[in-house]
């Protein structure tokens, strides 16, 4: 667990604020059906940013998360299939990915509103693929047919037409999980960054390791080793 | 906090706008020679030990400290109520041009988060016109600013190297620190680029790699962590909140008042200036009178203030304040190496800035007229393991899910490399700022209009450094990332490098210049300008640097002048 405090303390606050979700019944214009695709149709967000003077010191997350409980438990079974546990580090969903991804798309500020219809839209889509498969929700289907869903979304080159738009979920959905997941601190370590370390004295410069790996690659490439 | 309680007994003989780069160094010379100095800066004040975000990891804020129209270059830069939109200080762009005024609102300004780079501008960079008939030339030569530069890295600390190469001067003995190892991503870089008959050298970046010691103002060298950008609370890289300013308090010659807006600087019946309107905090006018008034509010801003203070602008008699508006020519090239892919883990930060770079080195074929484009360009180069934050660089090798992603995560981190270009501009008449005839800002005073255009010579320049960057990364076996893009595409909009200059250039003549060598405006003999507004010309090389130097120039002349009651 590797939330900071404060984080966690907005996310609590904002776990009794509502969902924006306003389905079928909104006069905003929808996109034609697409296989089981269906944009979500989102009231816009009205809750103040950090502003440009934050205090960095401290840090916080002033805006309401937004997304329903299921929704976000659908996303930590999805951070779970995206970055599974294995000896390196723990998965997605046991480092809370569903709560960032939460806190991303309902930050008041247009990249992640850009990100947010994708996403809730991507979420709705994962329950009627899952259901028009196999006749139950994405959280209630199996490990196997979750797989199934994800497969037909999560190759290159190897999208069917009919699943163009949840692939653009599904490549969004993964950066995201990306970039929240190996910024933190078990993810750092099973990356290997290894640096926001200070020490004294000269900076030391590759290992002796690092250099070999650079020497020997200099040579396949026919040029000169350092 | 830097900022000390107004007292009826402190009556400055200079009044200095702004404490960035030039306002930062002009308060230095002119307290340390004995003059009563106030420094008006219209942010707020700025502790840069209490607020410091160093060492603190991008999980700990909002949306891993990624970019947002709040925080521009992510939460934890240190900028304070600035970036590319500042509250109530609008500006507008004409129709059909693009350009972007990054500003901060804090004690030591844009210092705080600056990129440190610190090349010195060489020989042909003062004489530019006479060595290819565009733009200007200064009004002096490499070798008058020469023993000036020596003194500013000296105070500042630059690392770095001399090199020996063609208008790429080096220091004098026992000025540069020393240089950091490099990185393995720089050292293939530099295989490559060597192979090609490209140098790639140690560069200067204003950052410590020894302590410097000061009685009053100690500072450590660089302790291998923490991004430049969110500023330095232990004084490494250099900003004036941590050097300077309380450099100059120590004299017990300086009064800082922030939160101090100047709209004008006002002049008497004989022309002279007497001093400088401003907004306090609670937003009342207050009148500065001063024997001296230097400018230092930057480019675009001392632009404002001048063209604000009079009809028709003061000291504009050339008609040239505002006008020469100059920004750094930028684009970036990716490309991913396989042979980079899965390398060894080790501490890759470093001092944060890039270790070695790829000075310009076309200067002869230039000459020769082998070239479509007259001026150069440098390459700041990149590519590390690097912390990760809102997303994680894989040059979009990663496909899939599950554990295969995991593993892709492990290969492709730190596998990619970056090629960022930095090129010269000349003047041009359709790139400048003037006052915007409608809107006002939330002081009641106009605008500023900008006004953009590159012209053949920026695009041509652009095409080259895309077209070198990618034979870089083809001899080194890698692909390309950065999607094709014609020149005209690929160049960054107008201030986007924020290297805003030329405004209120110097020049030999009255006529057809803002200043003299010395920053003295022709037509105020009492009105010094020690910002980037001054410069002739942008060579490519990153201009806070030379903008230090010359405000020490420019500075310790107006104290000889004040000192022989010439003013």
């Amino acid at each position: 667990m590797s939330v900071s405090r404060r984080v966690t303390l907005g996310w609590i606050a904002a776990a009794s604020s509502t969902t924006a979700l306003l389905g079928c019944d909104s006069q905003a214009p929808k996109s034609p059906k697409v296989g089981r695709w269906e944009d979500v149709a989102l009231e816009p967000l009205t809750a103040p940013g950090y502003g440009q003077d934050p205090n960095l010191v401290d840090p916080m997350v002033p805006w309401p998360l937004t997304l329903s409980p299921s929704q976000r438990e659908t996303l930590r079974i999805a951070a779970d299939l995206m970055l599974p546990a294995d000896a390196h580090s723990p998965s997605a969903g046991t480092l809370h990915l569903d709560a960032f991804i939460d806190e991303w798309i309902s930050a008041p500020y247009p990249v992640m509103q850009a990100d947010r219809p994708l996403i809730v839209s991507g979420l709705a889509w994962l329950d009627a693929e899952s259901d028009h498969r196999f006749g139950k929700n994405f959280a209630q289907a199996s490990d196997a047919q979750r797989r199934e869903v994800f497969d037909s979304v999560a190759f290159k080159d190897k999208v069917k037409p009919d699943f163009v738009r949840p692939a653009e979920f599904f490549v969004r959905l993964r950066a995201l999980m990306l970039g929240g997941f190996y910024s933190l601190p078990e993810g750092m370590k099973d990356i290997g960054y290894m640096g926001n370390t200070p020490s004294t004295g000269e900076y030391p410069g590759p290992t002796p390791e690092a250099l070999a790996h650079l020497n020997a690659a200099l040579v396949k490439l026919n040029l000169k080793p350092v | 906090m830097l900022q000390q309680a107004p007292s009826a007994a402190f009556e400055p003989d200079v009044v200095v706008v702004g404490s960035g780069a030039g306002g930062g160094m002009a308060a230095y010379v002119l307290t340390r020679a004995g003059i009563k100095t106030l420094v008006l800066e219209a942010g707020r004040d700025y502790d840069p030990v209490a607020e410091n975000s160093m060492l603190k990891w991008n999980h700990e804020a909002p949306l891993r400290a990624g970019s947002t129209p709040d925080k521009h270059f992510g939460y934890y830069d240190a900028t304070a109520n600035g970036g590319w939109t500042v509250p109530g200080e609008p500006y507008t762009v004409a129709e059909g041009s693009k350009f972007r005024w990054w500003r901060s609102r804090m004690l030591g300004g844009r210092t705080n988060h600056w990129g440190r780079h610190s090349p010195r501008f060489g020989p042909y960079d003062f004489k530019p016109y006479s060595r290819d008939g565009l733009g200007m030339d200064w009004p002096m030569s490499y070798d008058e600013v020469a023993p000036w530069y020596d003194r500013t890295e000296k105070l500042v600390g630059v690392i770095g190297a001399n090199n020996g190469l063609e208008n790429h001067p080096g220091s004098s003995p026992g000025v540069l620190l020393p240089a950091p190892k490099p990185r393995i991503t720089e050292l293939m870089i530099k295989a490559a680029a060597n192979d090609l008959g490209i140098p790639c050298i140690p560069s200067h970046y204003a950052v410590l790699s020894r302590d410097i010691d000061d009685p009053h103002v100690p500072r450590q060298a660089c302790f291998n962590a923490s991004p430049c950008g969110r500023g330095c609370a232990i004084g490494a890289a250099f900003q004036t909140t941590t050097s300077l300013l309380p450099m100059a308090k120590a004299t017990g010659n300086l009064r800082i008042v922030t939160n101090a807006t100047v709209t004008r600087v006002l002049t008497g019946a004989d022309g002279k200036a007497t001093g400088v309107e401003y907004f306090d905090k609670a937003g009342k006018v207050q009148v500065a009178r001063v024997r001296v008034v230097v400018m230092a509010a930057s480019a675009c801003d001392t632009a404002k203030i001048l063209l604000n203070s009079r009809q028709g602008g003061l000291a504009n008699s050339s008609g040239q304040v505002g006008k020469n508006l100059l920004d750094t020519t930028g684009t970036n090239v990716r490309g991913h190496i396989p042979a980079l892919e899965s390398r060894p883990r080790y501490n890759e930060d470093g001092l944060d800035v890039a270790h070695l770079y790829i000075p310009w080195w076309l200067y002869k074929e230039q000459a020769a007229g082998k070239l479509d484009f007259p001026r150069g360009y440098h390459y700041e180069i990149g590519g590390r393991f690097g912390a990760p934050g809102a997303s994680l660089p894989l040059g979009g090798m990663e496909d899939g899910y599950g554990a295969s992603l995991k593993e892709d995560a492990r290969r492709y981190y730190g596998a990619q490399l970056s090629y960022t270009v930095r090129g010269e501009m000349i003047p041009n008449a359709g790139s400048f700022c003037e006052l915007d005839p409608d809107v006002k800002d939330k002081y009641g005073m106009p605008v500023l209009r900008f006004h953009w255009k590159w012209t053949e010579h920026e695009i041509r320049q652009i095409a080259h450094g895309i077209k070198t960057a990618k034979e870089m990364i083809a001899r080194l076996g890698g692909t390309v990332l950065t999607p094709d893009r014609p020149p005209e595409e690929a160049i960054e909009d107008g201030g986007v490098i924020i290297h805003e200059l030329g405004t209120t250039r110097m020049g030999e003549k009255a006529s057809n210049s803002v200043t003299d060598t010395f920053g003295k405006a022709w037509d105020v003999g009492n009105l010094v300008i020690v910002d980037g507004s001054v410069f002739t010309s942008n060579a490519h090389k990153n201009p806070t640097l030379t903008i230090m130097a010359l405000a020490m120039r420019s500075t310790a002349h107006l104290v000889e002048r004040m000192k022989k009651g010439e003013i």
